[in-house]
């Protein structure tokens, strides 16, 4: 008997299913408790439950019809872009699964797949999950929570298939088009989801927050969060999960996934302390904070996912500056205008995720690196799988294909976020009532993230439990004295 | 019987604690507070925005004295509460009528 079909790495596929499990963690506990230590003390349930509720949303989604629009064989719905924007909806329920993956745009452009379709499955879902985590952060405070348990599985279906489908899958924005332009000879570069997940994260929650409408007046003037502690447990687990979501996407467990790796951690790291040597020099109190260092971390890591395997380690540094200085900006000052000041993006994501993966992806343009080596060739007909930017390529061609992927992601996302919720509020409140917003946890959920045993007074409507039978003895005493 | 009721900052609980001890009383009550009164309270930033907080923390301390004891207790609390610096926080005395020890049901002076 032999475990491993021929086309198995045992090592590729092991990394791959570890690198998975990473990304699964960012989102719980990582997402799960750095909002829930990020929110309000009385929104910290609320928060942790919408986390849980949407990875689980996603995963079923994905396995019935998600995965296969994201990275299945193409839909074609018209001309052009159409004709690769989305593939067909495919279970993956059935037993199929176990054979090679594949994803068929891309065959024969990449090296084939050493793991199952599973492993491949599963790896691409925790992306699609962490997505919508991500723009949670946009709406909570005020979101109905039945809307998104709705919310999440269309958005996945309708958004997210499609930006995974055109950068990922193989789609229209992956192809190179010659006929349109000479200087068109590659797609649009993700590595590992710059547009497909940030930038799609940041338009669709803040287009959520703009429709579903702010929080409470007071909730906005108080928005102070309430566990940084375990904000910072779950910042921890952010960067070092990242890990597998940039080691994990040259989907081999080669040279270029440390690569991968070191960019990732590199560009965080100097993005952090960016950051903080803003907040102490340029802030309006010229102290640093540790709320300040978690957004540079954040953004940091956001820039550098769609760069991380096509930089050089020095791109990877100028990446964590340029970045970090942008993202700073645009929150402290970006963020006091209109229309930024007016819609009730909670936690800022449309900053730290939209504008952070914009910068990124347009830095890929410039930056990557034609000696950094994504797959081997053979040193014959078969070159060298690389990307090269504005400065070592001398074309600027690749930034505006990177600004064409970024703009069609924002449209799209924008458009798509717009329309769901629309509908769905013709249905049903997409904003909780104001009297439930003002208890929070207690009227959403009765619970509350700290609660005081000594302010119980004892249970209510006890359920029934079933007595013990009085001894005998006694009952035939109690006989006899009646 | 007399109640003295004492506000402070926190971090000189130790050494009230401790002179309230050496003045011979054995045992005080301390509950955490917030308060504010000429101190002026202070700003936090959370992620780029400012709050201000006017509430401080404070320590309450209280405790039960025979009358002869009032003055040397309140002395020693004074003393040791004293920063010179703005919120260093107030002492009061207020009369007891009654006091019953619960473990044993000893009443008033016998009780304290």
């Amino acid at each position: 008997m032999n475990p491993y079909p021929d086309w198995l790495s045992p090592g590729d596929n092991a990394w791959q299913l570890v690198a998975a499990t990473l990304v699964g963690l960012m989102s719980l506990p990582g997402i799960a408790v750095l909002y829930g230590g990020l929110v309000q003390k009385k929104w910290a349930v609320n928060t942790m439950l919408m986390a849980f509720t949407g990875f689980s949303l996603v995963l079923v989604v994905w396995v019935l019809w998600g995965f296969k629009m994201g990275f299945g064989e193409p839909l074609k719905l018209g001309p052009g872009i159409l004709q690769a924007a989305v593939g067909k909806p495919r279970s993956i329920v059935g037993t199929e699964n176990q054979h090679q993956a594949v994803i068929p745009l891309l065959d024969g452009l990449m090296p084939q797949f050493k793991f199952s379709e599973t492993t491949l499955a599963y790896f691409q879902f925790v992306f699609a999950a962490i997505t919508p985590l991500l723009f949670l952060g946009s709406v909570v405070g005020r979101i109905n929570f039945r809307v998104w348990l709705i919310f999440v599985p269309l958005w996945s279906t309708l958004a997210y298939s499609v930006n995974a489908f055109l950068l990922w899958g193989g789609g229209w924005w992956a192809q190179s088009h010659t006929s349109i332009s000479s200087a068109w000879t590659t797609g649009a570069l993700d590595f590992s989801g710059g547009y497909v997940i940030h930038l799609a994260a940041g338009t669709s929650g803040f287009v959520a927050a703009a429709v579903i409408g702010p929080r409470l007046a007071r909730d906005r003037d108080r928005a102070v969060p309430n566990n940084l502690p375990m904000a910072a447990v779950g910042a921890g687990i952010l960067w070092l999960g990242w890990n597998g979501f940039n080691g994990g996407d040259p989907y081999f467990s080669g040279a270029n996934a440390s690569l991968a790796v070191i960019n990732t951690n590199l560009a965080t790291a100097v993005a952090l302390l960016t950051w903080v040597i803003l907040d102490i020099f340029a802030s309006r109190q010229r102290k640093p904070t540790f709320l300040g260092g978690i957004n540079g971390m954040i953004t940091g890591l956001v820039a550098i996912t769609p760069a991380a395997g096509f930089v050089n380690s020095f791109g990877a540094m100028i990446i964590g500056v340029v970045a970090s200085i942008l993202v700073w900006l645009s929150w402290n000052y970006l963020g006091r205008t209109r229309p930024f000041k007016k819609v009730d993006d909670t936690l800022g994501v449309v900053h730290t995720h939209g504008v952070a993966g914009l910068a990124g992806g347009l830095l890929v343009g410039v930056l990557a690196d034609p000696h950094i080596i994504l797959y081997m060739g053979n040193g014959a007909d078969v070159s060298d799988v690389t990307a090269a930017g504005w400065l070592w390529g001398h074309h600027p061609a690749q930034i505006l294909i990177q600004l064409g992927a970024a703009v069609t992601v924002i449209i799209w996302d924008a458009f798509i976020t717009f329309t769901i919720l629309r509908v769905l509020g013709r249905f049903m409140k997409l904003r909780a009532p104001d009297e439930v917003l003002e208890l929070g946890d207690i009227g959403v959920h009765d619970e509350e993230a700290y609660p005081d045993e000594t302010l119980v007074t004892g249970r209510q409507s006890e359920p029934a439990v079933e007595r013990p039978a009085e001894p005998t003895a006694l009952k035939h005493a109690e006989a006899v004295e009646s | 019987m007399k109640l003295i009721t004492a506000i402070i900052k926190p971090f000189t609980l130790d050494d009230v604690r401790h002179a309230v001890e050496t003045a011979g009383v054995a045992g005080l009550t301390f509950t955490e507070g917030q308060g504010y009164g000429r101190q002026r309270g202070h700003t936090e930033v959370y992620r780029g925005a400012e709050y201000a907080v006017d509430f401080v923390p404070k320590a309450r301390v209280e405790v039960v004295v025979n009358d002869e004891w009032v003055q040397r207790v309140v002395d020693a609390i004074v003393n040791a509460a004293r920063t010179g610096k703005i919120g260093d926080g107030k002492v009061w005395v207020s009369p007891v009528e009654s006091l019953i020890r619960i473990r044993t049901g000893e009443r008033d002076h016998a009780a304290l």
